[in-house]
């Protein structure tokens, strides 16, 4: 079991590291810190030649790595590697496809000034383009003990019984209780009876994914309701080691939307870490079979 | 790339990590784009426009001939410059060689003169876009007076500051230009200055040229030029319009095909250049003349940025055309500059022989941080200095630079000499590329240096500017130098461990 970091030596990489660890406690992982640098552009050459000053950038990537290294606690297994490519995103999905990775940690930003979470350009292009689930750390994010409880944001996409599936495993992996949240806005009609509807329709994917045999599991169901997405997320309580699943609308008709509307909205007002996932993840991965691999995350 | 043979403590400081495995390249460049890339960084738009003027004054029809003899100092010097990289591949080029060949005072200074040369450089590109921004609205809008926004004096500085900064971010931010719009813009620069040439031939043929010049061969004779002082003017004007040109001879690792590309695409790239400075030089003559009233090359009024009052008298409505190519040729140049001093400024600030600030690299963007944005305001401050000063701020910076690179490229090559000396006399090849070639370049180009710094003291010297009847040219010049002494001698007071020699000690290649 294998995460990824992408670590950059700033406050939004020892948000993602802190994040990491977390992670990593519940599940015995094992880090692999990232440090993308840029590749050589010989097209973007000036006036002197550029040879060498890889060799600054080399040195200068060890020593955050090692500054890196030095943030995670020994009980978690953690090495540290330097990879380039065009984009820091590439990078980093690259560097998950090397090290076969179950997910990607990164900061989602360190410039949310007012938001909680304003996603960077490499948190956003990871967003449109990763095919492992992507956890991001929101600002100033330092709880590094196991999480406490696993929360799954349940909509009425494509996508949604897999991505229960995934969270149910992770919470009986990490023998966390489940908490299924259905984020409802006002101008959906009666508020009352449109929050039975989804609860009820919560409460029935819930019981389908959960396993016969651990039926036990504690899970619950809320729905929260608000004049927008950003109300409900805020009238929700969150503990300190939470983390919000939510699934990408990657299969939508427009691809380029892997973080839907609302899942960007829920974003913002967050404030707890999150975990997009693909839409796609569990189709490589069948989570109902017990699998021989017992590395992925949602695999039971 | 590794540092062959490295006789002394600097291997520890420039140690090898080998942590990622280096495959091919994805983005390898074959013979067509090594010349694209030589031609982008040689500016060819920008460097006529800024250089052309002040060339002919010196040197006046004689302009082809100083175009073809500035080549050669350029070319032995730059012989020398791919020995040294292919030895000590280092970001800090001029001041790492210097320093290993020639100690840490010299070497300070050769860095000191590069950051120089580029600093001043930032500036005049920075100001050439700026006046072809607003000539382009003028012919955008078709309003003449639009164009003459630029010589408001705090509109034109806030304008060039505004470049600067921008630049500055650009760079910052670590976005490159994509190998397309290389392509792009050179294939546009070529294009446009082909178009300029046949425009102007095709006015003196039918007689509508301002001042149609019949073309001699005496221009291109060097030794008719009138005094040796015009001829080290022009020669190290004409040094600046090929420098940038050694990127060719020096990118190895980047190509397909190390061994033959970077000769190839050298000369190739060196072959267009001529051509098309040998191309307009003549068209600019023959159709303007060299007098000093209207559009005369020769006229102190068109010195800073000749097309930008050719290119509507020679190209009609197209000369919006001019404005684009040079507009973008120079903001583009601007961009990849900046990547110059900084990266030095890394260097030195690595080998600590300036603050350990200037060594920090941005965590988010990885490019050299406090190097960058040092550069931006030391080449933001010195053109509201030149511009205040001045009377003709492109026409004395371009001059300065000029100077400047003789200066650095000159002890760059004599770098290139004394770090080989152990190896000058085995074999041809040897002696050739390590010893003659930079030992004839280096001394030409210093000899250059002495005699336009000597020169440029007669307050008539360049756009006529000068202060306490010294020129401005030779104030800037020797200012910025004497500024690099005093830098020198205050970093050696705070952290001497590096002027004694402690951390980039000197050495020379023994064996090969």
């Amino acid at each position: 079991m294998r995460y990824v970091v992408g670590y950059s030596a700033n406050a939004r990489g020892r948000d993602a590291v802190n994040l990491a660890v977390s992670l990593a406690r519940g599940r015995g992982a094992a880090l692999d810190l990232v440090v993308a640098i840029p590749e050589a552009a010989p097209f973007n050459a000036a006036h002197a030649p550029a040879a060498g000053y890889d060799n600054y950038l080399h040195q200068q990537a060890q020593e955050w790595l090692d500054e890196g290294l030095r943030l995670i606690p020994a009980d978690v297994p953690a090495s540290a590697h330097i990879r380039s490519g065009e984009s820091d995103a590439q990078t980093l999905i690259d560097a998950c496809d090397e090290f076969g990775a179950d997910m990607l940690v990164i900061g989602a930003t360190s410039n949310g000034l007012f938001k909680r979470f304003t996603v960077g350009s490499v948190a956003g292009a990871l967003l449109h383009a990763a095919t492992v689930p992507v956890a991001l750390a929101p600002h100033g994010y330092h709880r590094r003990e196991a999480l406490t409880r696993v929360s799954c944001g349940l909509g009425d996409r494509p996508g949604a019984e897999e991505l229960l599936d995934y969270a149910v495993s992770m919470a009986t992996n990490r023998h966390v209780p489940l908490r299924v949240v259905s984020l409802l806005t006002l101008d959906e009609g009666d508020s009352a009876e449109a929050a039975e509807t989804a609860r009820a329709y919560a409460a029935r994917h819930l019981a389908a994914a959960l396993p016969a045999a651990g039926a036990a599991h504690p899970s619950d169901v809320v729905v929260a309701q608000g004049r927008s997405v950003e109300e409900a997320v805020d009238r929700l309580d969150w503990e300190d080691g939470e983390i919000l699943l939510i699934g990408s609308s990657r299969l939508a008709r427009h691809r380029s939307i892997f973080l839907g509307s609302t899942a960007n909205r829920i974003l913002r007002a967050l404030p707890v870490p999150m975990i997009v996932v693909p839409s796609d993840y569990e189709l490589k991965s069948p989570s109902h079979s017990t699998s021989n691999d017992p590395s992925r995350e949602a695999q039971a | 790339m590794s540092i062959k043979h490295a006789t002394s403590g600097a291997a520890g400081t420039v140690q090898q990590h080998g942590l990622s495995e280096k495959g091919l390249k994805a983005g390898s460049v074959g013979l067509i784009g090594a010349v694209v890339i030589g031609v982008s960084c040689i500016a060819p738009a920008y460097t006529l426009t800024a250089a052309l003027g002040p060339t002919v004054s010196e040197v006046g029809v004689h302009l082809p001939a100083i175009f073809l003899v500035g080549f050669i100092p350029m070319l032995l010097v730059a012989l020398g410059y791919r020995e040294l990289n292919n030895a000590m591949p280092d970001a800090g080029t001029s001041f790492t060689w210097a320093s290993r060949a020639f100690g840490p005072w010299i070497g300070w200074m050769g860095g000191w003169g590069l950051i120089a040369a580029t600093i001043i450089v930032l500036s005049n590109l920075a100001a050439v876009a700026v006046d072809f921004f607003y000539l382009m609205l003028a012919q955008i809008f078709n309003n003449p007076e639009l164009g003459d926004l630029t010589k408001v004096l705090p509109l034109n500085i806030a304008t060039t500051l505004v470049f600067i900064a921008l630049a500055c971010w650009i760079s910052y931010r670590g976005m490159e230009t994509t190998k397309t719009v290389q392509y792009v813009l050179v294939g546009f620069q070529l294009l446009v200055l082909g178009w300029f040439a046949i425009a102007a031939f095709s006015h003196v043929a039918n007689g509508t040229a301002f001042d149609a010049t019949a073309i001699s061969p005496d221009w291109f004779n060097p030794f008719a030029v009138e005094s040796f002082s015009a001829f080290a003017a022009g020669v190290s004007l004409s040094i600046f319009i090929y420098w940038g040109w050694d990127v060719t001879l020096t990118m190895n690792e980047e190509t397909r095909n190390p061994e033959k590309t970077p000769g190839r695409a050298a000369t190739v790239t060196v072959l267009v250049i001529v051509i098309i400075y040998m191309t307009v030089a003549l068209a600019t003559l023959a159709f303007a003349g060299v007098g000093e009233e209207g559009l005369g090359a020769g006229n102190p009024e068109n010195q800073g940025s000749i097309f930008a009052v050719l290119a509507g008298p020679v190209m009609g409505p197209f000369a919006i055309l001019m404005s684009l190519a040079i507009l973008s040729s120079s903001a583009a140049s601007l961009q990849s500059t900046f990547v110059s001093p900084a990266r030095t400024l890394l260097s030195m600030g690595h080998y600590r022989a300036l603050p350990a600030k200037f060594g920090t690299i941005s965590p988010s963007y990885k490019s050299p941080s406090f190097a960058t944005i040092a550069s931006a305001a030391a080449a933001a401050g010195f053109y509201v200095i030149t511009r205040t000063l001045s009377e003709n701020a492109l026409w004395d910076t371009i001059t300065a630079l000029g100077m400047m690179i003789c200066f650095y490229y000159g002890i760059t090559a004599l770098a290139c000499v004394w770090f080989f000396r152990a190896q000058a006399f085995r074999g041809a090849h040897s002696f050739f590329f390590k010893f003659l070639a930079p030992l004839l370049g280096g001394v030409i180009l210093l000899v250059m240096f002495v005699k336009t710094a000597y020169d440029s003291m007669d307050p008539e010297y360049g756009s006529g500017s000068s202060i306490g009847g010294l020129g401005l040219v030779f104030i800037l010049g020797m200012g910025v130098i004497l500024l690099g002494v005093v830098l020198m001698l205050v970093m050696a007071k705070l952290r001497p461990e590096f002027f004694r020699g402690q951390v980039l000690s000197r050495g020379r290649q023994l064996e090969n």
